[in-house]
């Protein structure tokens, strides 16, 4: 079935062929397993006697669970590198209550070839919860990679009154094809393409087939950037223009001093561009460094702000540090502009530290909190040192006069900002204090005399600060996670966390802070790698503005005409879904890296846009997108957009049952992962379609799958 | 084309698989839906509390300021020596005086934009002091336990985490707990206890947020509902597009709601099927516009508390004597040009909120309904900048605002400060100044906690003593558990 769809594309692929893929290993871990017990469907564990209780009338001894007692359980069928400890495991236990609890793991050890042990304790660590209770028979799982265990029971103070539900529905046709070179694992490569760029669009499925993800991710590097130009809208005077006021002449205004150029370009690079992964990690970092459009007004200012990300997303950090901290954008938004020596801002200081860099609280390598003695966590700093950075930071404000793009009336966003020599506060200040860390003061100016020494001292009092921040051993890990979240998966294991993180700060040969060695690490770790995902936390859920993408670029967008390019107006739509690109609410983005899903300890970001209000949207709005397209309108869109289904036709067409339309649509938009029940359940909507009408039936089962959770979370 | 809530329900008769699937799957169905919109009544005993928070911390020091000139308890010259020289001063005359039996009758003012405004549809909150339908509670903010400034300075410990942060400060408010990470909020926790024992026969949850579901709003067990804001009838909030009732349709829809049910344990995917769940079911019982008659102004936060007006309208109908309602507005982090945002912010909120107590005077609720400020923190005495730009940076202890018939009085309420009223002595580096030195910037600390504050209201809602501890962990390190604005239950 798999030969109609790609028949079409066979030629391509055979004069590509000297190119192959064959340097990817194969991304598939194993599922791990849990070892049971004499009862089948029971744990098998080991530890101290104080850890158990004799059933009464029962051989059986169950488990009682205090705090402090460990235990040791056994799992085959993993396969460790050398470096993946007890941290790259998580165990959970469900109990009746319908609370889930993740224990504290301390211990991996290889027992044999294939098998592991692994000490836990029944205690969960957050704690967010309460605690496991001893109720009787609980299920229990452990998940490696993104792929879950087999579930078992655990007795906790006794045994009985549980049933192991039905595993995981088995999963729907798989769509690998063998029979052709290259990177052949197919749901990988779909899944690849939603973290690494906005959607699998048939264009870069192929090249990935073809040249494989190490190759693709080199190409990349190399990829010129963007593929549309910049929209280069003047800045705005004080007052606008009399020929281009808002009151009289809406859309000269709209299309130079509002967000919406930069919005629809965005829109149009994401659809469209070629440099994908540049334009997702710009995306990414964008929801980490955030500036707003309800403050920083006009696509001018953001445009030159986005070009800081862009440009240092392949770049270096501390390099993106730098510029971001004199880019006028970021200075107006937190305030960095106007600090000065007598009246000293504090805005700018606190996030740079609590959100662009290092955190609130000291993290161990993994990620994880540190705690002290008390099991407290402990502050990354506090508010004095906070009042020091703030001095650091004083005195930088716009070049209205001497830089490129000063110009006489304006604000000038474009050029960075300079020093006004006046306001710098001259004294003594005390940096983070950490083992190793550099400039941990940074001495008062002995010797600021004129304006041009106290640029000096402060410029590189402002890189001695920089520095001091950026060796700080919390960077990769928070970094790290930060950017795996945005990409990969909301909650990633500790040891993931502990890879990406160790390659960020230099510990494994590249350079601290290396971009490139950080999306190489997030973007091929065995955890983000594979055809399929098992783990039920494991994914995130689509935030609005890849909703739209993923489906525009899996059935490639057009405008409402079907004629020519959409024009990238979507940002409303992903307004009315939560999140106004490039206007966050405030500097914590559109959601909170801790956000968990109300009610559990289940944690997921992007959750923070979903609620009943806004669920309702997204499947209105997924309606109207596949089955009637955006409409033009006068206000933002002169072209609309609408979906493109032409190369699902023929599989509509040529099979009445439908069943070859969900085969394609489950490759596509599932990676091979829709589970039976799911089909089953869209075949009986499409059944109701008459074959004569396959357009109908197309977007009948594009709509139901949209709609429908399992493809709502990217997993 | 969207569904109306009558061809839905038509399509949930005759559908094969839908209300089985779906209903069957809650504990209402369609037809206990049905049964209790015809039922009507007042209920006997009703109450309802409306939390609307500010987000990113409003500037308690220009939203109440001393008008008298008693400098042992802080008079204007003090706030003016302060704030003056940097332009971040309210002029005396541009204030709005209020009476302070608290505090001998002294005179305060209240920000401006809290009275009468240009383009104003209704006369603001100021009024409302003078019939006793407002009181102020000072010095709020988040505690672990009663503290003086000098444990303060000494102990770290006794700190709430993470002092100044926006998203700490901001989670101690919702939670109501300044020593630990909480995933449940005060309002979700008040509906764990008080739901099943006053609203058996709800039709919609407890608790309902504007924003959605907010800290604040979420319980261990309980969950909100989301709501879009006005002009949006609260009858097509939830409805779906493209379903006209032809067979196709029938079955796409069929389908739609089958898949809901799919990949339980599969927990994200669960999560995200439990919240489309939710909105199908109460697509069913929010079938009415409910239309209020109060003129709401056509603002962010009005239409906000104009759908929350009309949640309370449907009270009988949704089946619920209990309603916890959030709505917030952002902006209030106004590190600079606070002059200007404050005070359109603060316009806001007083035309709005002023319009909600009036719907509620219409209702004939107003003594059953609360309004109620919070916010991140207060903001520095010290101003941030000078001039045009002037803003301040982020404090600790705050005034809010307690709005309804069932306030006790119109007066200054709270734990008293070291100047013998629980208003802050206005001194950087005073009594009251967590901040020290020649740098210190006026962050006062609070002489009540946020768990006070909310125990109060809470015991006014009829939560029971016996729950206190479930709801407000710490609340045994206070003292005084209630701070006597509000009626007796």
């Amino acid at each position: 079935m798999n030969k109609i769809l790609y028949l079409p594309c066979l030629a391509l692929l055979l004069i590509g062929i000297a190119v192959t893929a064959q340097d990817d290993p194969n991304p598939n871990s194993p599922s791990p397993v849990l070892v049971a017990g004499s009862e089948s469907d029971r744990i098998l564990l080991r530890g101290n006697a104080s850890a158990y209780r004799q059933e009464p009338g029962r051989e059986l001894r169950v488990l009682y669970p205090p705090a402090n007692e460990w235990v040791t359980a056994n799992i085959r069928n993993i396969q460790p590198l050398e470096s993946e400890g007890a941290n790259s495991i998580r165990i959970f236990v469900k109990q009746r209550s319908g609370k889930t609890f993740e224990l504290d793991v301390r211990e991996l050890k290889r027992l044999s070839k294939d098998e592991f042990a692994i000490t836990f304790r029944v205690f969960d660590r957050s704690g967010f919860r309460g605690q496991p209770v001893a109720d009787g028979d609980s299920l229990i799982y452990m998940t490696w990679r993104g792929n879950a265990s087999n579930m078992l029971k655990i007795g906790l103070g006794s045994t009985g009154g549980i049933e192991i539900p039905k595993l995981l529905e088995p999963a729907g046709i798989r769509s690998s094809d063998p029979e052709y070179a290259g990177y052949h694992f197919a749901g990988d490569r779909i899944r690849f393409a939603e973290q690494a760029a906005f959607g699998p669009s048939p264009m870069l499925d192929m090249r990935l087939r073809r040249v494989g993800l190490r190759t693709w991710l080199a190409e990349q590097f190399d990829a010129p950037y963007p593929t549309f130009a910049y929209p280069d809208p003047p800045q705005s005077p004080t007052n606008p223009p009399s020929d281009c006021s808002l009151a009289t002449f809406p859309t000269c205004y709209r299309e130079r001093y509002t967000m919406i150029p930069l919005q629809k370009w965005f829109f149009t690079e994401a659809l469209y561009g070629e440099a994908q992964l540049r334009h997702r990690t710009a995306w990414s970092l964008s929801q980490i460094w955030v500036t707003s459009g309800l403050t920083v007004q006009q696509s001018s200012h953001a445009i030159a702000y986005h070009k800081v990300l862009s440009r240092n997303a392949f770049g270096n950090y501390r390099q993106l540090m730098y510029d971001m901290t004199l880019n006028p954008a970021m200075g107006h938004y937190l305030d960095m502009v106007r600090s000065t020596r007598t009246n000293p801002n504090e805005n700018y200081p606190r996030e740079i530290l609590q959100l662009f860099s290092i955190g609130l609280y000291m993290l161990n390598p993994d990620g994880t909190l540190r705690l002290d003695q008390n099991g407290q966590p402990i502050p990354t700093y506090d508010q004095a040192t906070v009042n020091e950075f703030t001095k650091v930071f004083t005195g930088w404000t716009y070049c209205n006069i001497t830089c490129q793009n000063s110009s006489p009336g304006i604000v000038n966003y474009k050029d960075p900002m300079i020093l006004n020599p006046t306001n710098h506060d001259l004294s003594a200040k005390t940096l983070l204090q950490y083992p190793g860390a550099p400039n941990p003061v940074i001495p008062a100016c002995t010797n600021c005399t004129d304006p041009e020494q106290i640029r000096n001292y402060a410029e590189q009092s402002l890189n001695m600060a920089l520095d001091n921040i950026f060796n700080h051993p919390n960077l990769g890990p928070f970094i790290g996670k930060l950017m795996i979240q945005h990409m990969v998966t909301s909650d990633p294991s500790p040891a993931y966390v502990q890879r990406v993180g160790a390659v960020f700060n230099g510990e494994t040969g590249s350079p601290r802070g290396d971009m490139k060695s950080l999306l190489r690490a997030i973007l091929l770790d065995p955890e983000a790698r594979g055809n399929a995902k098992t783990d039920p936390r494991y994914g995130k859920l689509r935030e609005p503005v890849q909703l739209i993408t993923s489906l525009a670029r899996i059935f490639p967008a057009v405008d409402f005409n079907g004629e020519n390019r959409s024009d990238g107006a979507l940002a409303s739509y992903a307004n009315l879904m939560g999140q106004n690109p490039f206007n966050s609410p405030t500097v914590f983005n559109y959601y909170s890296p801790d956000y968990n899903v109300p009610g559990t300890s289940i944690l997921a970001p992007e959750f923070e846009l979903l609620n009943t209000n806004t669920s309702t949207r997204r499947t209105n709005f997924l309606h109207t997108l596949i089955f009637d397209g955006l409409t033009p309108n006068a206000t933002d869109s002169l072209r609309g957009t609408s979906l493109t289904f032409s190369e699902f036709m023929p599989l509509a067409e040529a099979d009445p049952t439908g069943t070859l339309l969900l085969d394609g649509l489950n490759a596509r938009m599932m990676h091979g992962r829709m589970s039976l029940a799911q089909r089953d359940i869209v075949l009986q909507a499409v059944a109701a379609v008459p074959s004569s009408n396959p357009m109908l039936r197309i977007k009948t089962a594009v709509y139901l799958i949209a709609v429908s959770s399992a493809y709502q979370i990217q997993r | 084309m969207t569904i109306s809530r009558r061809r839905f329900l038509a399509h949930a008769g005759a559908g094969l698989t839908m209300a089985g699937l779906v209903s069957g799957s809650h504990p209402f169905g369609i037809m206990s839906a049905l049964a209790q919109t015809s039922d009507g009544g007042e209920p006997s005993d009703y109450r309802a509390l409306v939390c609307i928070y500010f987000n990113g911390g409003n500037d308690g020091n220009n939203t109440i300021v001393p008008l008298h000139s008693d400098q042992s308890v802080s008079g204007y010259d003090h706030y003016f020596q302060a704030r003056g020289p940097r332009g971040l001063a309210l002029s005396q005359k541009s204030l709005l005086p209020i009476a302070v039996p608290r505090i001998g009758g002294s005179a305060y003012g209240l920000h401006p934009a809290l009275g009468t405004v240009a383009n104003g549809i209704n006369p603001g909150l100021h009024p409302l002091w003078g019939t006793g339908k407002m009181a102020i509670v000072s010095g709020v903010g988040p505690l672990i336990m009663p503290i003086t400034r000098a444990q303060y300075q000494s102990d770290p410990s006794v700190r709430p985490r993470n002092l100044f942060s926006h998203t700490d400060q901001t989670q101690q408010h919702h939670n109501s707990r300044a020593d630990a990470v909480m995933l449940s909020g005060w309002g979700g926790r008040i509906a764990d206890k008080i739901t099943t024992v006053s609203n058996p026969n709800r039709l919609v949850p407890t608790v309902s947020s504007i924003v959605g579901p907010r800290l604040f709003t979420v319980g261990e067990n309980e969950q909100p509902l989301s709501l879009g804001p006005a002009p949006t009838p609260l009858s097509s909030i939830f409805s779906l597009t493209g379903y006209n009732g032809t067979p196709i349709a029938n079955a796409r829809l069929a389908a739609l709601e089958a898949q809901i049910l799919l990949e339980k344990g599969q927990d994200l995917v669960e999560a995200s099927n439990d919240i489309q769940s939710e909105a199908l079911r109460i697509s069913r019982t929010l079938n009415s516009a409910n239309e209020v008659t109060a003129v709401f102004p056509a603002t962010n936060l009005g239409n906000q508390l104009k759908q929350i007006a009309r949640m309370i309208k449907a009270r009988s109908a949704l089946g619920v004597r209990r309603q916890i309602f959030y709505c917030s507005l952002d902006g209030f982090d106004t590190h600079n040009g606070q002059l200007l945002g404050q005070n359109a912010l603060l316009t806001q909120f007083s035309q709005a909120s002023r319009a909600f107590y009036e719907e509620m005077v219409v209702q004939g609720i107003e003594d059953k309904v609360t309004q109620f400020t919070l916010t991140d923190f207060n903001r520095t005495f010290d101003p941030a900048g000078t001039g045009a730009n002037v803003g301040s940076d982020h404090g600790w202890a705050n005034h809010q605002f307690v709005i309804g018939g069932a306030v006790t009085a119109a007066d200054f309420f709270g734990i008293n400060s070291s100047n013998g009223t629980p208003f802050p002595t206005l001194v950087n580096n005073g009594p009251d100044d967590a901040d020290s030195g020649t740098g210190a910037r006026g962050r006062w600390i609070p002489t009540a906690s946020v768990e006070q504050y909310a125990a109060t209201l809470a015991r006014w809602f009829g939560q029971s003593e016996a729950d206190m501890p479930f709801v407000f962990p710490n609340i045994g390190n206070f003292p005084v558990t209630d701070l006597g604005f509000m009626a007796a239950s």
